[in-house]
This record gives C-alpha cells, structure tokens and sequence, in this order.
C-alpha cells in the first residue's frame, strides 16, 4: 500500500489539472456571443465565406456532405458582413466570432498544435481539410491577397476585406499563385 | 473444446484473415457489432472459466475509453453536445467513438483468438511450405532458446556457488553477467557444433531435396469450412462493392441501409463471425449426446 | 556375412603429435552385437566418427574401411541427448531424417508413428523435446535415427549423461532392435555391467590399438593373461571381476546370477555379517537440515518435505536417489541457491541466510555442479584457475604456486593449456573441481561427479576425495552411483519424495536394500550379507577358504 501513494498523489494531482484547465459550456452559452454595434466612429472589417469551388468538383465531394444542407446552392456560407474590429484583432479572431454569432460549425487545430505556430481551421461548415478530394481545404484572403502565414498572425485594420474560401486544388482554383498552402 | 483450433491450419489462417480484414477495411456498425459479439462469444466458449472475470476487467474500461478519447479530439458533427474549451463535443464523435471502441475491442478479441489458435507449430507448417529452411531455423530456434535459457540459469548459479562476482555490489553484478556470457558464447559454439554433427549423421545436407513433415492433413471436413468461409467472405466482399455498406459518422449520421444487398452483406458476416463458436457448440452438444447414449 | 570391415586403419589428428588410431583391424559380422571399450582417449570415439562418412574428423588418414556387398547405411547416436536434438516437437525430431531424405508426408507419416509405438513413446508425441527427461531423450535419439533404417548403428556412450535406470532401460532397447530388427549395433561404452551380458564380442582398445576383439565372456580371461592389473578389469562387470580376482575354474560370469551360483558353488557360508568397522568423526556439524521444505513455485508441489539430516564435519557423505526425488534440490539448498521456505540449514553450526555478501562461498562452501562445462569460461584451464584466484582474493605472487599446488594435488598439471570444452570428462571434473578448491572450501558440495567417467578416472576420483577428507575437507556427494558410493562414503542416505529416509554407514545401509544397492553386494549377499565392494567380497572369499 505504501508504494501506491506517489501513484494516487499523481493520479489527483492529474485529475486536478485537467478540472482546472477544462471549460464546459452547453450549447446555448457558447452560442451566446456578444457582437459589438456597429456605431459611426467604430472600426470595421467585412468577412465572408464561401465554397464555390466545392460546386464546381461535386463529384469528388465526401458523399456523406451532399447534401444543401452543408453545401449551400449558391457557394456562399457566410455573405459580406461587417464585423466590429476590436483593438489587436486577427483574422482569427473575427472569424471566431463571427461564426459563432451565425452558429456556424467551425474546427481548429489550436497555434500550440498546429506545425505552423498558427491557429490551423480544420473545417468550417462541417467542410473539412480533404472533404473535396486531397488538395482541398480552407484558405483567407485580406484586400484580394493571399497572405503567407497563419490567421491568427494577421493583425486587421480598418476596413480591410476577408474572404474565406474553400479551394480543390491547393489555392490555385481561387487565384492563389504561391503553391504552399499554408495561408489558412 | 477446441473444434475452431482442430481444422487445419490453413483454414484458420485464412478464416482469421477474412475475419480480420472485413474489421479493417469495412468500417460500419453492423458488422463491428457482429465481429464484436462473435469474437466474444467465441473467446468466451475456448477460454479458460476462471479468466472471463479479469478479462472483462480489461475489455470493459478498454471499451469506455477508447470510446470517450475520440470526441474530445474531433468536433465534427452537426449535433453538439456541449463545449469544452471553447471546442463543442457532438453527439455524431461520440457515437463514431463508440463504434471505433466495438472495432477495436472486436480486433483485439480475434487477436486473442488468433493468437490461441495459431500456435508455433501451426506458423512453422504453414511459412515452411513457402520456404522449408525457414521453419527448420525456427523449429531449431525454438528448440534452442529454452535449453540456452537453462543453461546460462546453470552457469550463473555454478558461478555464485564458486564465490565468483557472488557480491551484491554493481561491478560485482554487471562482472557476473559479463562472465555468464562469455561462458554461453563457448557453451553455444560448442553446442552448434554438435547440434550440426546431429544434422550431419542424419542426412542433414546430403544433396536431396528436402522435404517438410506436418501432422497437418486437410480433411474433407476442412474442405467444406474452407468453402464456406470464402462463400461468405465473398458475399461480404460483393455487398461492399454495391457501396451499400458505407456508412459515415460525419458531419450527420448515416442511415443503416436496408437494401438486398446491405442485408446480405449483415447474414454473411454474421455468419461468418459465429461460425467458429458454432462450431465449438457443435462439438459440445454431439459430446454431451455422446455421453448420454453411453 | 560381414557387414562392415575395417583394414589397417591409422589416423592421426591435425597438429597432434600421436595417432588416434594405429593399425586397427576389426571386422563386423551382420547383426551383431559389438561393444568397444576401454579407457577415455583410447579412440574408440575416433574409430566411430571414422565409421560413419559424415562424421569423419579431418586428419591424416591410412587404410581403408570396406561396408558389405549391399552399401549397408549407417545411423550415429551420440553421448549428449542434449546436444542432439535438433527442433523443438518430438514429432518432428523424429521426422527430421526423412525430411533430409526427401521422403514424401505419407511415407514420413507412416514411419514415424511405426517407429513411436515400437519404442512405446506415442504419449511423447505431441510433446515438446524440452520437456523430456534424460532417458527419454536419448531414447528419442535412437529413435530418430532408426526412423530412417540403417542396417548398422554406431552409439559413442550414449548412456554416459543417463541414471542407472534409464541407462538399463536403454540398453535394453538396444537388445531389443538388434534381436527382433537385427540391425548390427556398434556400441561404444565404459559402464559394461549391464552391456556385457547383452553383447556379442567385446573389442577392448587401448592407445589407439585393438587389443583384443573376443566373446564378452573371455575377456576377463585374457585381460588378466596380459596383465593381472590391468586398468580395464576395474571396467568389467562385478561377476566377472570377482571371478578374476579369485581365479576360479569354469566359464566367466556375466550377471549377478551367474556370479551368485558360482560363489555358492563354492563356499558354503550362508547370512554371515561382517564387522562393522567404526569411522571417527568430530562431534560438530559441518551441515544440518532440520526439516526443510522447498518448492520451485507456489503452486508447483513440494520437492522437499521436511528433509532432515546432519553431516559431521570430516566426513564423505553420499546422497542417493533415483531422478526427480530431490537429490540435486538437496545441495542447492544447502548451497544457499535455493531458500527453504520452512526449516533451518545451516553450514558450520551457522544459519545460511546468516552468511551475508557471498562470505558463505569464500573459505567455507564451494558447489560443483552437474555438468562441470558450467564452471569454466576461458580458453585453457590456467585461466579458468587464475581467474578463481583473483575471486578468491589470493595474492599476485601467490597464484602461481597455488594453481601449481592445486593441479599437482588433482594430477591435472599436464592439462592446463588445454581448452577446457576439449577435455574428457573425468578431466574436466578434476580440473573444475581444481578450480572450486581455489577457494578454499571446507565444506565441498558434488552434484554427481561419476556422471559420464569411465571406471578409471572414477577410481582416480574417489582418490582424491580421500586425500582431501586427510586435508580436513567434508564432502556431501549427490549421486546416483552405487559403486561410488559404496567405495567413497563413510554414510550413504537415501533421498525418496523430498525426505531422507535412512543414513548409515554404506555396510548397513547397503544390507538393508536389496534392489537399491551395488551388484557385487546383490552378488554376494547370500554368503555375506553386508560385503559391498568387489574387493570385500574377495578378501572374505579367500579368507573364508575354498571349502566347496
């Protein structure tokens, strides 16, 4: 007995960490964001996202999301909005809120996971990295330009246009031009 | 009570690789369901009675777990449950978790089996068809490694009993064990020697052909397990093709087909999964009559 | 018709300055019986190997060997049953041979299940070859190269590593293929008791030469023509050596029968006993049980139950006991190898576990085992000592003469630049049992050291722990060779089921078994109830006078 009692200290001193360090929500206050108004003297940026592509490859599509539900007729998830930009924002940031605003489904990998010391989106919309063939997955682009590094580096400024796109073929298909890939 | 293990080896093989690869390759929940009960049944009918406690003590909170570790890491699914950190857990990772627990605990059960069935001798016949010289190197291998084992227990002791490195300080201990190998490198070379003189006098290298010796022989027994098993493995196989047997967790839950096809594909597994417990009850019930008339 | 013969046959090995053999001629009749023996060294191993072409050492070679009109084949089985088991299932060990020879699975199949009910081990079959005990090993041996049908089979001591019992029951398989299979048996053997009533002619060897090739029954006969000493009558069976030592008329005996009516032809005492002479010993005990109960695992059963016995110190103490009954258990025991989980040991009046750090092994206990191979892991012997020195913790200066002293006191200073795996078996007992003696021991543990030695080096063996008894030493022998017993021991007990059940002097232990004790003893017990050794038996014989 008495060598197990470094091994229960451990197991509550774990235990302990993990209750510390784990946040449980239910749905509805997750989902309960506050957005700022939109007021005349505060700053703004505009976000949208889209799938265009995914309609134009249809066919290599996961067929578990075929379906309007997840793939939107018209390619469009989130239409041009303007979002409020607060002090530091990233694009990361205002994606986050805005789709938790629009209770839209949304995965990243956090910046402590992800290889690119950058918050990494997995998927949105239920659209996931490969769901449309094995080049597939989500990239931003600010002011019409893919920038080189992780959206939770990209600091915004007043103003500035984002565009959340899904791409089939690497970046090329929506006009990006360097082939890294890693500007999601 | 070892009906299954009886046939000849090649039908197990070839029983437990059609089994497994169904496992592997056919993800959906039907069938993990029918691979899990199967396995079960099957381990439970051939195991020794006084192990179902403990084994159930390792299977059960195996299941559980690897049922709870998928959701905290996907957040797909349409369905949230709550969030944790800021990341929801949807009721569609849950259930994925609970069907990659059945697959796991259903693999692990028919590994067990496999590896109750499948003894030494059995590997050894069948590798050494393909290659003779390799099952007599692991025949001579496993006859080696017991007596080398024995012997440097031997030569340890006679050391300690001479007073040689018998301390219980490190240098004396590490001194020990180097002084035991190198008397087994002297004890091994010598035995290889003469284990190849044995040869030697018996023919070993004479210039002939060698042949490979088994006390396997396929009887019309086998035959018939062997058709059947690949019967239903093709059913399974073909109702796979249809794409009937599909079935995905994400983002929203699949339905369970019910078309011919995908009902096939369930009867054959089925099946296939019981059919060694089967055949197990088979052989207990014709003993039991056996008895009776006696 | 002759099977197999042998012409001015000389070989000689690489780099060695005799030959192995000079000049042998021998010829084999088909279906006989042959049994070549002599001393260890006299070649009788090489002349074997020569024998059967696969074997055959490299070396300079004269002569020839001539094999019968019809290409006879030829079967070899070996001393070591270890050794010779090639994989792991019985089934397959039988199978191994005709693998070789290419045979198809139904051929093998038929053989191999013909050849395990002939020998009655078809409850082996399935068995692991690692399972099996010593006897059954080398039964399986025979077996194996039976399988594949030689008309001549050449054995080079196989029941050297075997107990009297199995070794019996061995060389009864043996009579039995050569009399209901009538394969020719060439055997090659040094305990002849229970070989020479069996056999055909006995061809006695000696430096490489044939020195006589006759019925078993003659040579006694012309052994003692040659020479009234000679080292190969210690060889002989116990009736055979008491008839020559007595030089009585009529034919040779063989057994204990034969030798029986030839003593009760003669002499007409019946249920004497002879005096028990009484041995001195100190009063305190060298080694003490106190009912020790030991088991190898939790659940495995007891191997002792509650042995219990005292050696005084200065005194040859024999265990024996047939295999399995605990002999071996017994001194790892006492050696402290093995902890008794109830019971007290204790080695000079002090409990074992009270011998901290090894100091039990220095200057006070010294264990040599079964296979003397264990003790020894260098290139030649004089490291092997030098080594043991250093354990011991003898000076630098001192080695030298003390390794001198020590190989001069065993008469193995002619073999300490060999390597230890080239010796023969009395010699590596002797230089192994050298370098236990290194340390100094006052109390000496044997664990069968007759196993595998011919008549001679036994003798030689039995010396020497005489001499050591002089030098003070206690020694505890594990065996299960009556003879040895008889000649060396001042106390014999018997190990059966884990408990000593009787200790005595061997006189009146040995009166009191009938089974369990030496042939001249089962020869003479008629006439003199408690005469052990051949010797006895003779000196009472002619003291008692012929009054036939």
């Amino acid at each position: 007995m008495k060598k197990d009692i470094p091994l229960f200290l451990g197991i509550i001193l774990i235990v302990a960490v993990l209750v510390n360090g784990t946040h449980i929500q239910s749905v509805d206050e997750y989902y309960l964001t506050h957005i700022d108004d939109i007021t005349p003297e505060s700053k703004t940026v505009t976000l949208s996202i889209r799938c265009d592509t995914v309609l134009e490859n249809y066919g290599d599509l996961d067929p578990a999301l075929k379906s309007d539900g997840f793939v939107p007729p018209d390619g469009v998830i989130l239409p041009p909005t303007e979002y409020v930009l607060r002090e530091g924002d990233t694009v990361f940031d205002v994606l986050d809120r805005a789709v938790r605003y629009n209770k839209i489904q949304m995965e990243y990998q956090g910046s402590s996971e992800s290889p690119f010391g950058s918050v990494y989106i997995q998927g949105i919309h239920w659209l996931y990295e490969f769901s449309c063939g094995p080049l597939s997955g989500w990239m931003y682009r600010v002011d019409g330009e893919f920038p080189h590094y992780g959206c939770s580096r990209y600091v915004l400024h007043d103003g500035q246009v984002i565009e959340w796109v899904y791409t089939c073929e690497l970046g090329q298909d929506v006009g990006a031009e360097w082939m890294g890939g890693q500007g999601k | 009570m070892r009906a299954f293990a009886k046939l000849h080896p090649a039908v197990n093989l070839v029983y437990f690789l059609c089994v497994l690869s169904v496992c592997m390759f056919v993800p959906h929940p039907v069938l993990e369901a029918e691979a899990l009960v199967g396995g079960a049944l099957f381990c439970a009918a051939t195991g020794k009675r006084g192990n179902i406690k403990g084994e159930l003590l390792f299977y059960i909170p195996m299941f559980f777990i690897a049922a709870a570790v998928n959701p905290l890491f996907s957040h797909n699914g349409v369905t949230p449950l709550f969030f944790l950190n800021g990341n929801p857990v949807t009721l569609e990772a849950l259930l994925y978790g609970v069907s990659m627990a059945a697959a796991l605990v259903g693999a692990l059960l028919w590994c067990k089996a496999y590896s109750g069935v499948m003894t030494s001798d059995k590997h050894l016949y069948l590798f050494g068809r393909l290659w003779p010289k390799l099952s007599l190197v692991l025949s001579s291998a496993l006859r080696f490694i017991p007596v080398f084992l024995r012997q440097s227990r031997r030569v340890g002791r006679a050391q300690k009993a001479m007073g040689l490195y018998s301390g219980k300080s490190l240098t004396d201990r590490i001194k020990n064990k180097g002084r035991v190998l190198s008397s087994m490198v002297l004890w091994s070379l010598e035995n290889a020697v003469e284990v190849s003189a044995a040869m030697r006098a018996r023919g070993y290298g004479c210039g002939r052909k060698r042949t490979s010796f088994s006390l396997f022989r396929m009887r019309a027994g086998d035959k018939v397990w062997l058709s059947l098993c690949l019967a239903l493995y093709a059913a399974v196989l073909a109702a796979a093709l249809t794409g009937d047997l599909n079935f995905s967790f994400y983002p929203k839950i699949g339905e369970i087909s019910l078309s011919a096809a995908a009902l096939l594909g369930y009867a054959a597994f089925g099946a296939l999964s019981l059919l060694p417990f089967a055949a197990e009850i088979k052989e207990a019930v014709q003993w039991r009559y056996c008895v009776s008339k006696i | 018709m002759e099977i197999l013969r042998v012409e001015n046959l000389s070989f000689r090995y690489p780099k060695a300055e005799g030959f192995a053999l000079k000049d042998m001629n021998l010829s084999v009749q088909s279906g006989e019986f042959l049994v070549l023996c002599g001393p260890s060294g006299c070649g009788k191993t090489t002349l074997l190997r020569l024998l059967k072409k696969e074997l055959s050492p490299a070396g300079e070679l004269s002569g020839r060997v001539l094999y019968g009109a019809d290409a006879p084949t030829v079967g070899f089985v070996g001393q070591n049953p270890e050794a010779q088991t090639v994989t792991d299932k019985v089934w397959h060990e039988l199978a191994f041979g005709l693998e070789s020879l290419g045979l198809p699975t139904e051929v093998i199949r038929r053989r191999v299940g013909e050849m395990a009910c002939f020998f009655g081990i078809e409850g082996l079959f399935r068995k692991r070859t690692d399972e099996l005990s010593g006897g059954q090993k080398q039964l399986l041996c025979l077996a194996s190269v039976l399988v594949m049908q030689p008309q001549v089979i050449l054995l080079d001591e196989p029941t050297g590593q075997l107990d009297p019992i199995a070794a019996s029951d061995f060389i009864a398989a043996l009579q039995k293929i050569n009399r209901e299979l009538g394969i020719t048996v060439i055997l090659a053997e040094h305990r002849l008791e229970d070989v020479f009533p069996v056999a055909d002619r006995a061809a006695v060897m000696e430096d490489g030469q044939l020195l006589l090739c006759c019925p078993p029954r003659d040579v006694a006969a012309f052994l003692s023509a040659l020479d009234g000493h000679h080292a190969m009558l210690r060889a002989l069976p116990s009736a055979a050596r008491i008839w020559q030592s007595l030089r009585l008329p009529g034919d040779c005996p063989l057994t204990v029968r034969e030798g029986r009516e030839l003593l009760e032809r003669h002499c007409k005492t019946r249920g004497a006993l002879l005096p028990e002479e009484e041995r001195a010993h100190a009063d305190d005990a060298a080694l003490e049980l106190k009912s020790v109960f030991f088991r190898y695992e939790r659940d495995a059963p007891d191997v002792l139950r509650g042995a219990s016995f005292t050696v005084y110190r200065g005194v040859i103490f024999c265990v024996l006991g047939g295999n399995g009954a605990g002999k071996t258990t017994l001194l790892n025991v006492a050696a402290g190898l093995d902890r008794a989980y109830r019971g007290k040991v204790s080695v000079f009046g002090k409990p074992v576990k009270d011998y901290k750090g090894g100091s039990l092994y220095r200057h006070c206990l010294a264990l040599l085992p079964q296979d003397p191979q264990c003790v020894f892991a260098h290139d030649t012997v004089r490291a092997d000592l030098y080594e043991m020195c250093e354990a011991a913790g003898i000076k630098k200066a001192e080695r030298e003469e003390r390794v001198r002293e020590e190989a001069e006191r065993l008469g193995v200073s002619h073999l300490l630049e060999r390597h230890p795996y080239d010796l023969s078996g009395g010699e590596m007992q002797k230089c192994a049992l050298a370098k236990v003696l290194l340390s100094a021991p006052k109390l000496l543990l044997l664990d069968e050291p007759t196993k595998g030695i011919d008549a001679f080096a036994k003798q030689s063996l039995c010396g020497i722990i005489k001499d050591l008894q002089k030098d003070g030493i206690t020694a505890v022998i594990v065996t299960h060779d009556v003879e040895f017993a008889a000649e060396s021991a001042d106390r014999c007990a018997l190990v059966f089921d884990g408990e000593i059940l009787s200790a005595d002097t061997p006189r009146r232990f040995f009166a009191e078994n009938s089974f369990y004790t030496t042939a001249a003893n089962r020869i003479a017990r008629t006439l003199w109830k408690n005469a052990v050794s051949c010797a006895e038996v003779s000196e009472r014989f002619l003291a008692e006078g012929e009054d036939g």
